[in-house]
């Protein structure tokens, strides 16, 4: 197949994808294999009294229906292990399963599902997040006192975890303020909706299981199917084709392990494959909704002189991911500004809704909209710019932050100012228009990464990483990086990837943190390859290891260039001999120290590699309907030295558009029986084609010495959490007061212009 | 389950009367299976390759469309975007390009939702409803033919095999307008039509305003004649948007609240004369209004 | 009941023998074994599922295979020429408009019967054209933007 190369970066998995050759886990079937099928609670909140699954099993066609009593008795998660493989004694949200089934056909082990008898005696129904954390409120985990967290803070009623930040003295930070604003903003929850739903195929051979499922995370996968079904890590093997997306939705150990399971009792390769309803209900990662307190004291000159903040952070049925998320969002309450005196309080509130888990950018796009629309209320308290507020308070090089970290060369100012210029900030608009302004930031995450690297005999090369493409192009990107060190073309490499037994590990595609941990190991590899290609040129060329350059393809002496011999034809050369193969992995860079007090700490008080962004962005309001209307996006990203321009601006762009999706059309609605509403893609509204505005991007490249290759760091969830805050300043210009719960839709929009009713507090 | 492909509109109506169900592009069917909102029926007849049911022309009694006409046809057809653009307009909004080339009007009518985009512009256009049995044929006005939400007059063995509309006066103009949250893959949350024709001093002459989504059928507003007539178009259509509010009906879902669409039905019934009158002078608004004026301007 | 009869994908008749209740999507991809058209929501919303028939765009996830019977589908499979990639694959891959490629299919399909009807579309021709297919990874713009290059070069 002739494909025609552009002279711009083209992705190594493209031809693939637009050609349909690709395979994702779905379009894989293997022989002999069944049909997976799920038993979901259906009710949010339950005592099982009675468990039957003796009609399911004898229908004909069905080979296996296992529950909790057919998996090794593990109480998994972490920091937090509060739940099991299988509903045991009782039912905590509405998607937990209950049962699986395996059967010749869907047809059939849907029939089996249905056969099922599931009795429960009804139990509370935990939503509320306030009430929730009330001495006396039922809990969510009758047990809870049980469960050991360890993390050394009291445990309270229904809170799987709580961290603070406290700095200075905020009483007299507030007593000396001109002005002190206090705000309440609630956001719901919301999902991460890949257009891939899960599937998961799993095979046994012998006593080794091979999986194959669409993780964004697959070493995470492994290693939960390892403890739940008590295997050692050498005998699972996860291996991900081509992924559908994921947004952190597919983070996490998922239903590996049920559908091994299943494959382990009917000795048969099982197949899942989850509706979009499913998707909308049973997996442990969807964005937290939220409760966000903030009160600031502030000086007419524009000082911030002291914030406090209490936030209440979904957890769900179930502890995912989601221990850190307090702490992460009370630094996200706090902002990239410079304040002297800090309370910020955070707690993980369990509830009778599906858990959640690090949806893009966790907590940071809801706390950045409640924070940042306080911002502009505070700057409004004392008849300040918001624009020039914000100059006046964020941080910079040499500058505490308030955590009391204090950062190095950083871009945030630059973001400011680039974002507002772009977008003519001041001049003059029509009536039904105004633009927003809000900055962001976000954390890269350092941590152990590793990768191969080989040169075949005729030259070309192979990267066997451990990192996992979810779509972004990261690892797509670390062909470049071993190229440059090679002095090769990224075509010159293809790339093996997502194979938990053929590649070292890697956290995943979670954390944005591909480039910037992978990339390290890439270049350590090639690296290593590199020496070997000198030593060899050096025999060739009859020079010093130390004066051969690679380049252009070639090895030649420095200075002398036409001194050189080709790199296919040394590694021709060590095809006969000692091979052509590099591993790297190395040290992740330290995370920085942050001297405020922090009870319950998480690690995300100090930030590595510190990501910042500015949005300005014009909307147009309908006043009559509340329908508001993304013209012009104009944003500016400090995310590091940036590598893969293209692709930056494609993570930019797509980070956006979620953002608007989560400003003003996403948002779950539960029932009073704890149940979603909207699980369905009609009424859970994506921004579509159609709703595209202008998107204006400018990256503000500051290297980072404390991060990834050539000081880049992440950039992947940092545009998804400035925009929802930037669109919800440009509607209060219009409106004249801040929506108060998020989405910020248009009947909430309406409501607040015409009754004056905040929804969600009193200011 | 038993499948026939109707070669003629005879062979529909003898499967029909045999009790097979009639599908056109079969999406409500396919979806509401896959929901488990109602099972497939056990005998289905497909009509979509009776040619005759895909024709746009003269009629007994007007203009007639026939059942198959495509949302996508609706949308560009010359005669319907000059004579009927209200009818126009709605299918413009339909769903997705692939819907509207699938989706077909006899398909919209009989599902007779109250949500549906084509139901208020048939309304405000007088359009019948043209059924026929292997026994014989009648027409049905709509108000007659939708008797709630998913339910019509049509007796088992009738197939819709179109709707026949009369050409307006001189000086009229229609429009269709709805409120969406984004601009594309929408179901109307309310919607509202109108048809206007204009007096020679340019005030309202005639009008008519239907409703989408805000009564258990579409909701043909009353009294809009009399209120209007007389009057320039922005008061016609203020007092139009005064009386949908009045007469709407709307519930409390997922999509909206039951005040926040009354409120809602007001401002479309308004934006609707607004743009009838528009076209009824002669202004040329392409099609849909939705996204030729307004928040929705491309 | 199963119902025998021929399905044309691509210019290739297959006999195929499936229950009446099948949708397109699931013979294609089960059947016929062609795997590049995707299911990503069961009720119209996603367009993953898009293939052309009779050159229209259609979500197959919601049509009955039965009623294919004598038209002529294309799928993404069916979309290159020969071994050269259609303008419509190139611009996407050039211009950074293929992320996790889940949705892509579809949108090539969908751009597909856009610029078959459409000579010269406009800015707002593409978005209203491809608003029947999410992306959740590029935010659209790459996309739109690389089909009005295909559009532009086809003249």
């Amino acid at each position: 197949m002739a494909i025609t190369e552009s002279p711009r970066f083209v992705r190594a998995d493209g031809p693939d994808k637009v050609t349909g050759s690709g395979r994702y886990t779905a379009d894989m079937n293997l022989t002999g294999q069944l049909v997976a099928k799920f038993r979901y609670a259906d009710v949010a909140s339950a005592r099982i009294t009675r468990l039957d699954v003796s009609a399911a099993k004898a229908m004909p066609g069905v080979f296996a229906v296992i529950t909790d009593e057919d998996v090794p008795d593990v109480h998994y998660g972490s920091p937090v292990p509060d739940r099991t493989l299988f509903a045991r004694d009782a039912v905590r949200y509405e998607g937990e399963v209950v049962a699986a089934v395996a059967a010749v056909d869907a047809a059939t082990a849907q029939s089996a599902v249905d056969a099922i008898v599931v009795e429960y005696e009804a139990l509370p129904i935990v939503a509320d997040l306030e009430a929730s954390m009330a001495e006396g409120s039922p809990l969510v985990h009758e047990r809870w006192e049980t469960y050991d967290v360890g993390d050394g803070t009291e445990q309270r009623p229904n809170v799987a975890s709580f961290s603070s930040i406290e700095k200075g003295d905020v009483q007299a930070g507030l007593d000396q303020a001109d002005h002190v604003v206090t705000s309440r903003y609630e956001a719901d929850g919301t999902h991460a909706i890949p257009i891939e739903p899960r599937a998961v195929i799993a095979q046994w051979e012998g006593d080794k299981v091979t999986i194959w499922t669409s993780s964004q995370v697959p070493f995470d996968a492994r290693n939960g199917v390892c403890e739940t079904l008590q295997l050692s890590a050498n005998r699972v093997r996860v291996i991900v084709p081509h992924l559908g997306g994921g947004f952190g939705g597919k983070c996490g150990f998922h239903f590996e392990a049920h559908v091994a399971a299943l494959a382990r009792a009917t000795r048969r390769p099982v197949k899942l494959v989850f509706s979009r309803r499913e998707e909308f209900l049973a997996p442990d990662r969807r964005r937290e909704s939220m409760i966000i307190d903030i009160t600031t004291g502030v000086r007419n000159d524009g000082t911030i002189t002291a914030r406090t903040g209490w936030v209440a952070v979904e957890n769900g049925a179930y502890t995912a991911d989601s221990a850190f998320f307090p702490q992460l969002s009370a630094m996200h309450v706090a902002g990239p500004y410079a304040i002297a005196n800090v309370f910020i309080e955070s707690s993980l509130v369990y509830t009778n809704h599906q858990p959640s888990g690090s949806v893009r950018a966790p907590t940071a796009p809801q706390a950045c909209w409640a924070s940042e629309s306080h911002n502009d209320e505070v700057a409004r308290a004392i008849g300040m710019d918001p624009v020039e507020f914000r100059r006046r308070n964020l941080v910079d090089e040499g500058i505490e932050g308030p955590s009391g970290q204090v950062y190095g060369d950083i871009g945030v100012r630059r973001c400011l100012e680039a974002a507002v210029e772009a977008a003519g900030y001041g001049d003059d608009l029509p009536a039904d228009e105004a633009i927003g302004v809000a900055v962001g930031w976000w954390p890269s995450f350092p941590g152990p990464s590793g990768a191969y690297i080989k040169l075949d005999g005729d030259g070309s090369g192979q990267i066997i990483t451990g990192a996992q493409e979810c779509g972004t192009g990261s690892v797509m990107t670390l062909r470049q990086l071993a190229a440059d060190e090679l002095g090769m073309d990224a075509e010159d490499f293809q790339l093996v990837y997502q194979d938990t037994s053929a590649a070292p590990y890697d956290t995943g595609a979670t954390g944005s943190q591909t480039l910037l941990n992978n990339g390290r190991a890439v270049v350590e590899s090639a690296k290593e390859i590199a020496e070997q290609l000198r030593e060899l040129a050096a025999d060739q060329l009859e020079a010093a290891a130390a004066d051969i350059v690679l380049a252009g393809g070639n090895a030649h002496v420095a200075g002398s260039p036409d001194k050189s011999v080709s790199i296919p034809e040394l590694a021709g050369i060590a095809a006969g001999g000692e091979l052509l193969i590099g591993k790297g992995s190395g040290t992740p860079p330290e995370y920085p120290s942050a001297s405020a007090t922090c009870v319950g700490d998480q690690g995300m008080a100090g930030w590595a590699g510190p990501q910042f962004s500015c949005h300005a962005i014009r909307i147009r309001l309908d006043r009559e309907t509340g329908v508001v209307r993304v013209l012009d996006v104009f944003a500016a990203h400090d995310s590091g030295t940036i590598i893969n321009p293209v692709g930056a601006r494609g993570q930019v762009e797509g980070g956006i558009m979620m953002g608007i999706g989560q400003a003003l059309t996403e948002g779950t609605r539960y029932g009073d029986d704890g149940r979603q509403q909207n699980p369905a893609l009609l009424e859970y509204k994506l921004q579509t084609a159609a709703d595209v505005p202008t998107i204006h991007t400018t990256f503000i490249e500051v290297p980072d010495p404390n991060a990834g290759p050539r000081g880049a760091k992440g950039v992947a969830e940092a545009p998804n959490v400035p925009t929802a805050a930037a669109i919800a300043n440009a509607i209060t210009k219009l409106i004249g007061r801040p929506v108060r719960q998020l989405p910020m839709t248009a009947e909430r929009v309406w409501t607040t212009s015409n009754t004056g009713s905040e929804q969600g507090g009193e200011s | 389950m038993s499948f026939l492909i109707a070669e003629s509109l005879d062979d529909a109506l003898a499967a029909i009367a045999a009790g097979a169900r009639p599908i056109a592009g079969g999406t409500d069917l396919v979806v509401g299976a896959r929901h488990g909102k109602e099972a497939l029926p056990d005998e289905l007849v497909a009509i979509d390759r009776i040619d005759q049911l895909a024709e746009i022309g003269p009629g007994p009694g007007g203009i007639r469309i026939g059942a198959l006409v495509t949302h996508a046809t609706l949308m560009t057809d010359p005669l319907v975007v000059a004579e009927f653009t209200a009818l126009a307009d709605a299918a413009a909004l339909v769903g997705s390009p692939s819907t509207r080339h699938v989706g077909t009007l006899g398909g919209n009518v009989m599902n007779a939702s109250p949500a549906m985009d084509t139901g208020a512009p048939l309304m405000v256009l007088g359009a019948v409803a043209d059924l026929q049995s292997v026994g014989g044929s009648r027409s049905v006005p709509l108000d007659e033919l939708w008797t709630g939400p998913g339910t019509t007059s049509a007796q088992a063995d009738e197939l819709l095999i179109g709707v026949t509309l009369s050409s307006a006066p001189q000086r009229s103009g229609s429009a269709y307008v709805r409120l969406e949250y984004r601009r594309a893959m929408e179901i109307a949350v309310v919607g509202a039509a109108a048809a206007v024709t204009l007096g020679d001093d340019g005030t309202i002459a005639a009008a008519e305003v239907a409703l989408s989504a805000v009564a258990p059928t579409v909701l043909l507003v009353e009294g809009v004649g009399d209120a209007l007539v007389g009057r320039d178009p922005e008061s016609a259509a203020s007092a139009a948007a005064g009386l949908a509010g009045e007469q709407a009906s709307p519930i409390s879902d997922l999509r909206a609240s039951d005040s926040y669409r009354r409120h809602c039905v007001g401002v479309m019934a308004k934006r609707a004369v607004v743009a009838a009158a528009r076209r009824a002078a002669g202004e040329d608004i392409a099609v849909p209004v939705n996204r030729s004026i307004g928040i929705g301007a491309a | 009941m199963s119902e025998s009869f021929d399905l044309e994908v691509n210019g290739v008749a297959y006999p195929v023998s499936v229950d009446q209740s099948r949708n397109l999507l699931s013979v294609i991809r089960e059947e016929i074994g062609l795997t590049g058209t995707k299911e990503g929501c069961d009720d119209c919303e996603c367009g993953a599922c898009m293939v052309l028939l009779d050159g229209q765009p259609v979500n197959s996830c919601s049509y009955l295979a039965v009623q294919a019977q004598g038209r002529s589908i294309t799928t993404v499979e069916g979309v290159m020429q020969g071994d050269e990639m259609h303008v419509l694959q190139r611009k996407l891959l050039e211009e950074g408009g293929v992320q996790c490629g889940f949705c892509t299919p579809g949108m090539i399909m969908s751009a597909h019967a856009l610029l078959d009807r459409t000579a010269n579309p406009t800015p707002e021709d593409v978005r209203i054209g491809l608003s029947g297919n999410l992306c959740r990874c590029t935010g659209y713009a790459k996309i739109l933007a690389a089909v009005e290059h295909a559009a532009a070069e086809l003249g």
